[in-house]
């Protein structure tokens, strides 16, 4: 191995693919996107260069605020949402004798599953006369207009969706968290029993602690995800009604796909570029990780 | 040395996988656009081969799946086409479900992987592919090399595909928006027709007093409740209200449009309770299924109707939309064509205009009228004892018609500007914001956007 590494004609082939396919398929788009956000372009014409009046269009674009808003509500309830959920499900599983593999596959199953399938299914869940209104129906009640409510900051359908990814993607979460608590050495927990620790104790002060470094990376992965989500907004609402369920992703594709405004698609692509990397940093920054020996 | 020669091997099969991955696009485009596309293709009758023309078709519809007799139709023109040319054209399909039509066809065009024919509604959306050169000029075609072709087409099919004089889609059906109702449903309430507006508001409250639901709209799908809005624009205003708007002489905060918007929020106490969140075919089944007595859409909801409850068909008569005492001329109405243009790049111009040809041919022709319910562009002979009850309605309304206009949302410069008009009159109908602040912001939109 070692004289492998030495061999710089070797590691230059070895990383050959994967850089020419980061450039070609990441890099050089993300270059073209900020290029195009500088201009008026509609993808059949050539671009034409006008400087920063997509991004000055953006801060007067009222469907961006509303967007900006959604991306940052879902954005925080993924965090907190998933950090919670998915540290009690992976705390449960890790504690049973029976059943674990069982239901770690059925908490993961929805993350295997396309939302795009799951986005429809939950909308008829949601939809005026099927699922869950037709239940309550049945006792008398009458159900709320799940995805087409438009009162309040955050509007009903946002936190229907918000519920839904989070039911998706909790697994997710829950699998890293399991990871990082099996890669625990048994002996710190054997020891703290002998000193008397309760399982509530060991897991306060000993898992908590030691999952740290995991939970800044699930957090990163869920902060990223949420920002740039679209696929059960797009299936479940398309951003509607009159755009007060768009998030960044959905107003950028409409705005690309239906408008053929591309030069303000990329700019609303740098933006979520932008926070991306700002939300990482932010995160990486601000959640200490202490190096312990496991 | 050896293990030397294999990584070198190995990484040189790495590479050429990745690099074989990008690649292929281009030579490939067309022979195989649902993995293309990611769209689902039908209507294989037979797999190209050889020097078999091979040319895409883009459609609203699964061709598969559709009950909808107008799209079936369109299947057997593709299965009669290649039937027909069998070892010489053959078409593939790429389909997609109506919301997700115009992204998609404009992602592959984006890709510069256009269908070669493809299906479009003139107005904006015809704009949209005309303005920068994807869809090709036609009037040639028609005019010079295919006269015969051209003369059978009826009277004034052309206007709305028509820029600067240059003809841009073959129009392949026309369709006019009216009110479809329950005849059973207004005889238990003894409701009649409606011809002004106050007798509709009538007609609804004897309606709902016994005990069914007036009118089933969708505001899921916003075109369909802007529709509604549109007719009652041009009912209080004319033909001026719409000229004026695109001319920018005119505004938005009319006391017509403002009157047109407080008329829509009146009638929407009478739609179905589930109308915020209810899709155009949700809404259009409860129509069919006999849950509600009217429903206000194109004639095209025949096809729908006919074809998902064929029993209905009896029950289903068809009025003009009302007129407003003191408004403007109340025999306008909307009308639509589907029309198919072709790609401005295609390799196989002549297959496409075979193709074409075939969605207008006196049989594609017939189906649309006698077995569809939309009306034929062409003037071929229909027997409308064959044809479904409504369209002879529906023919008899155009007979008395004054004059037609298309559709609101499509009747705009550009198509974002129709999307803007029907995302704010949904949003006056859920409540959340007034008629005056709905048609200011479609004010404000015209002045950013449109008049700029």
């Amino acid at each position: 191995m070692n004289k492998m590494m030495r061999d710089k004609k070797a590691i230059l082939l070895f990383m050959a693919p994967a850089f020419i396919l980061f450039t070609l398929v990441l890099f050089i788009p993300i270059c073209q996107s900020v290029y195009y956000s500088f201009c008026d372009y509609d993808a059949l014409t050539p671009p034409e260069f006008v400087g920063l009046k997509n991004y000055t269009k953006l801060l007067r674009d009222d469907t961006m605020k509303v967007a900006l808003k959604n991306s940052l509500f879902f954005m925080i309830f993924s965090i907190v949402s998933q950090l919670i959920c998915g540290l009690i499900l992976a705390g449960l599983l890790t504690n049973i004798k029976k059943g674990r593999n069982l239901f770690k596959n059925i908490y993961y199953l929805p993350c295997v599953l396309s939302s795009a399938a799951l986005g429809l299914l939950w909308m008829f869940i949601f939809s005026t006369k099927l699922g869950i209104n037709q239940l309550l129906a049945m006792v008398g009640i009458e159900g709320p207009l799940w995805l087409m409510d438009t009162k309040g900051t955050i509007i009903l359908p946002m936190k229907v969706i918000a519920f839904v990814a989070l039911w998706q993607y909790v697994g997710q979460s829950m699998m890293l968290y399991m990871a990082q608590i099996s890669s625990i050495s048994t002996s710190l927990y054997e020891a703290s029993y002998i000193d008397g620790c309760t399982k509530t104790k060991t897991f306060r002060y000993i898992t908590l602690p030691l999952l740290r470094p995991m939970m800044a990376t699930a957090m990163s992965l869920n902060a990223i995800g949420s920002l740039k989500f679209f696929d059960l907004v797009f299936n479940m609402t398309e951003g509607g009604p009159n755009h007060k369920t768009e998030v960044l992703a959905t107003h950028l594709y409409t705005q690309g796909f239906k408008f053929f405004k591309y030069g303000y698609a990329s700019a609303i692509g740098v933006v979520l570029l932008v926070l991306c990397l700002f939300v990482t940093f932010v995160i990486n920054k601000y959640i200490k990780i202490d190096n312990y020996e496991m | 040395m050896k293990r030397k020669l294999l990584s070198v091997v190995l990484a040189a099969a790495m590479l050429t996988t990745v690099l074989a991955g990008c690649g292929g696009g281009s030579g490939d485009a067309g022979t195989n656009p649902s993995s293309d596309s990611g769209a689902s293709s039908s209507s294989d009758s037979g797999a190209a081969s050889g020097d078999v023309e091979e040319i895409t078709w883009m459609f609203w519809d699964d061709l598969n799946a559709t009950e909808d007799l107008i799209s079936l139709g369109y299947k057997d023109v593709l299965d009669r086409f290649n039937t027909d040319y069998a070892g010489q054209y053959h078409v593939t399909a790429i389909t997609t479900n109506l919301e997700e039509y115009y992204p998609k066809l404009n992602a592959l065009v984006a890709a510069n992987e256009t269908p070669d024919v493809f299906i479009v509604s003139p107005g904006a959306n015809l704009t949209d592919y005309v303005t920068p050169g994807v869809t090709a000029d036609l009037t040639s075609i028609l005019k010079d090399e295919n006269p015969d072709w051209y003369a059978s087409f009826s009277g004034g099919v052309f206007d709305k595909q028509t820029y600067d004089g240059k003809i841009y889609a073959i129009p392949t059906n026309m369709a006019a928006a009216c009110v479809f109702y329950n005849t059973e449903i207004f005889e238990k309430a003894g409701a009649s027709v409606p011809t002004t507006y106050d007798e509709l508001l009538d007609a609804c409250e004897k309606i709902q007093a016994a005990g069914y639901t007036p009118i089933t709209i969708s505001a899921g799908t916003a075109w369909c409740l802007s529709m509604l809005v549109g007719y009652l624009c041009d009912r209080e205003g004319g033909p001026d209200n719409l000229d004026k708007i695109n001319a920018g002489t005119g505004s938005w905060l009319d006391p017509s449009f403002i009157a047109a918007g407080e008329k829509m929020v009146e009638l929407s106490q009478y739609f179905q309770k589930t109308a915020a969140g209810d899709t155009n075919d949700v809404a259009t089944a409860a129509f069919y299924n006999e849950e509600a007595a009217m429903l206000i859409q194109g004639s095209w909801a025949i096809g729908q109707i006919n074809g998902a409850n064929p029993a209905f068909e009896d029950k289903c008569g068809v009025f003009q939309f009302p007129g407003i005492p003191g408004g403007a001329d109340p025999n306008r109405i909307i009308a639509k064509t589907d029309s198919l243009a072709m790609s401005s790049k295609t390799e196989h111009k002549d297959a496409c205009v075979a193709l074409m040809k075939y969605f207008t041919d006196d049989t594609a022709q017939k189906y649309t009228a006698e077995v569809g319910g939309k009306i034929p562009i062409t003037s071929v002979d229909v027997d409308y004892d064959k044809a479904p009850a409504q369209l002879k309605y529906v023919m008899d309304i155009l007979s008395s018609t004054s004059g037609t206009l298309g559709f609101y949302n499509e009747s705009f410069a550009t198509s974002e500007a129709g999307a803007e008009f029907d995302n704010q009159m949904v949003s006056i109908y859920l409540g959340d914001q007034t008629v005056e602040e709905g048609f200011q912001k479609v004010q404000n939109f015209f002045e950013e956007e449109v008049w700029k």
